[in-house]
């Protein structure tokens, strides 16, 4: 059972840890908690379904399509909601992001209507649903070993990104310090936005996996995930990229073991009570620097 | 410049004119229901049922003329804002009385605001024991009426079902943890011993969780053989498709909140074997019934739920009061109280509603079944 508890927890963790990588990038070169990231989780699962139903495209074709309008969505986001109040109080962002998220979640529920939808299952292949491994009592299927394959595949994608790319670069450089980024001749506003486009298309791609995984892909799915993800975020030190991934994946397995052996009605309970301790005692997060404060 | 005062004096002229003459004021009822966040789409079905009725109405001429109107009020669900709208049906005098709340939680929290105002409620479908107790002003009254029979009946009703029926031992309880969920949960509970069944795990979860995982896998160490999914359709899907998922073969069961079609579009065939409690069965349902079960096809393009039925019924009978005895709350309140015995109860799509002393309708429990991806009555009732 433990076994199993842990390969629930995991599944769990790796799509936490898809959508924390957004709040934490965004957050390291803006400052800015996008409480619209978890929209942009949700949206992906509903232009992905959307691609299949409406314009019949295969899944394969359908999920990179679906990420590609979510990280246009994430740029047009940041400029007509965040840039424009890019040097005004930090508050002003982190509300107008709530408004953002209100914004899209009930634009989603015009648009697709508030009924819970299913995941057109003649587009998934069939494979997905059977068993790949079973020892003792665990139980992997197909579709939790592709979800393990895209998503660490995608962190690895992130991680060269990052170190090794001149954008990567500037990002890690932008987080240091804006001002001299724009001194040295940085076009901050691009590498911004193509920090958007990385964590809109990672929690789009959150966002279908979790559509696939359970079936179903409702307009208000985005609140929950996405405070999740932040406290992931914020538990593997907010900014930091491997904090995140971490993060995700220590609160997946606390969930599932709290949910599986204290009570089921703890579980979100576990979850922010992990978040409590590491504010408490590593401010900074597990993985995140101490910061020295700039001013 | 004089031009411009001479078309607003003719403007104004011709609306104080047309004044007397337009249609009279509509009858307003209020429809107050989740109509945003997570049980957005439970609302959308009372709604649906609601408008229907209404539409007939007004296409039928009216109440002497004067056109129903429905008023929705989105309290999505939370007893909070169930409060606020509350006090905001109180305040508007136009408005008559209403069909709602849908949640129980909800209708507990507004509750004593129409208790101490004086508004008279039909709930399609709150059925937690408690309102009951709730439901009546100092001189005795009751204001909040139902036309879904209670959680404590349906909870024994299952257990019993499920025993005497299916057959079953070890059962292996979820259930929301809201009023619905856990008053459902306790009633079964309780009954369970008397039947010979064994409660052998009993899993809460909250609304919008979507991962069931780890409680199903200590569940299934207990190698139960029912699942009893004390909540509802939405969550309930994905219960059953984990649980299929875990390689857990059990038969499935629930009440009134596990019915609608969207339980199998998001289940799939993991929805097969599932038995749950309804109080309409579109199926056993009469004549007119029929044609109502196949205008709402039309209209809405899915199949009608219970939910629907009940809110079509429920606004139909307060129209039929206000038909009755003029649009006035306290008159509207005499009318569906006097409803006691079946010669005045109502007969609508449901069949025939009349409640008791408390308010509640005495309703009969039908079960169906989910079989081939389909619904279809279960092939033994219990009665």
């Amino acid at each position: 059972m433990l076994e199993q508890q842990l390969v629930n927890g995991l599944t769990l963790g790796v799509i936490y840890a898809l959508i924390a990588v957004g709040y934490t990038m965004v957050y390291g070169v803006i400052e800015l908690i996008n409480f619209a990231h978890g929209e942009i989780y949700m949206l992906g699962a509903f232009f992905c379904v959307s691609f299949i139903t409406v314009v019949g495209l295969p899944l394969w074709v359908a999920i990179p399509c679906a990420m590609i309008c979510c990280a246009l969505l994430g740029i047009a986001i940041d400029i007509f909601a965040y840039r424009p109040i890019r040097k005004a109080h930090r508050l002003a962002a982190l509300i107008t992001a709530i408004g953002m998220s209100i914004f899209l979640q009930n634009l989603a529920m015009v648009i697709w209507g508030s009924r819970p939808r299913a995941f057109p299952q003649e587009a998934v292949p069939a494979f997905f649903s059977e068993q790949a491994f079973a020892f003792s009592d665990v139980t992997i299927t197909w579709l939790h070993l592709f979800i393990f394959g895209i998503t660490f595949s995608m962190m690895i994608g992130l991680f060269l990104i990052i170190s090794k790319t001149r954008v990567g670069t500037a990002m890690r450089a932008l987080a240091q310090n804006r001002t001299c980024c724009q001194l040295m001749g940085i076009n901050v506003n691009r590498v911004i936005s193509f920090t958007f486009v990385l964590g809109s298309a990672m929690g789009a791609m959150a966002g279908i996996l979790v559509a696939l995984f359970y079936n179903t892909l409702y307009p208000t799915m985005g609140y929950v995930a996405g405070v999740k993800a932040f406290a992931a975020a914020v538990l593997g030190g907010i900014g930091s990229v491997p904090g995140a991934m971490f993060g995700g994946i220590v609160l997946g397995i606390a969930e599932a073991l709290g949910a599986g052996y204290v009570s089921s009605l703890y579980r979100d309970g576990v979850a922010y009570a992990v978040l409590i301790a590491v504010i408490i005692f590593r401010p900074s997060g597990i993985l995140g620097k101490a910061l020295v404060d700039k001013a | 410049m004089k031009k411009i005062v001479q078309i607003l004096v003719a403007a104004a002229m011709t609306l104080l004119l047309a004044g007397p003459a337009m249609a009279e004021e509509p009858i307003k009822i209020a429809v107050p229901s989740p109509f945003s966040g997570g049980a957005a789409a439970y609302g959308d079905n009372v709604k649906a049922g609601v408008a229907m009725k209404i539409a007939e109405v007004n296409e039928a001429g009216g109440i002497d003329g004067r056109m129903i109107e429905a008023v929705y009020l989105d309290e999505m669900c939370e007893p909070k804002e169930a409060a606020t709208v509350a006090s905001k049906i109180a305040q508007d005098d136009s408005i008559i009385g209403g069909v709602g709340h849908l949640c129980s939680s909800a209708h507990l929290a507004a509750l004593p605001t129409y208790v101490r105002k004086g508004i008279p409620m039909i709930s399609p479908t709150a059925t937690n024991v408690t309102i009951s107790e709730k439901n009546k002003d100092r001189d005795g009254r009751v204001w909040s009426f139902r036309d879904v029979y209670r959680d404590d009946y349906q909870g024994k009703f299952l257990a019993r079902y499920v025993s005497e029926v299916l057959g079953l031992k070890k059962i292996a309880i979820f259930y929301e943890n809201n009023d619905y969920g856990i008053g459902l949960k306790d009633a079964f509970s309780g009954e369970a011993g008397n039947v010979g069944l064994e409660v052998v795990g009993s899993e809460g979860y909250m609304k919008g969780t979507t991962d069931f995982t780890p409680q199903l896998t200590s569940l299934k160490s207990d190698n139960p053989d029912g699942l009893f999914i004390s909540g509802y359709y939405n969550e309930g899907a994905l219960i059953a498709n984990q649980a299929k998922k875990l390689g857990m073969d059990v038969i499935k069961f629930g009440a009134d909140g596990l019915d609608n079609v969207d339980y199998i579009n998001l289940a799939k065939d993991a929805a097969d074997g599932t038995y749950m409690t309804v109080p309409f069965l579109a199926d056993a349902a009469g004549e007119d019934a029929q044609v109502f079960i196949a205008k709402f096809k039309e209209e809405t393009g899915r199949d009608v739920d219970w939910m629907s039925a009940n809110a079509y019924d429920a606004a139909g009978m307060l129209i039929a009061a206000i038909r009755e005895v003029g649009a006035d709350r306290a008159k509207v309140q005499e009318y569906l109280a006097a409803m006691t015995t079946p010669e005045k109860g109502y007969q609508g799509v449901t069949g025939l509603t009349y409640f008791d002393e408390h308010g509640d309708a005495q309703k009969a429990a039908y079960v169906k079944m989910v079989k081939d991806g389909e619904f279809i009555p279960a092939p033994e009732q219990l009665n």
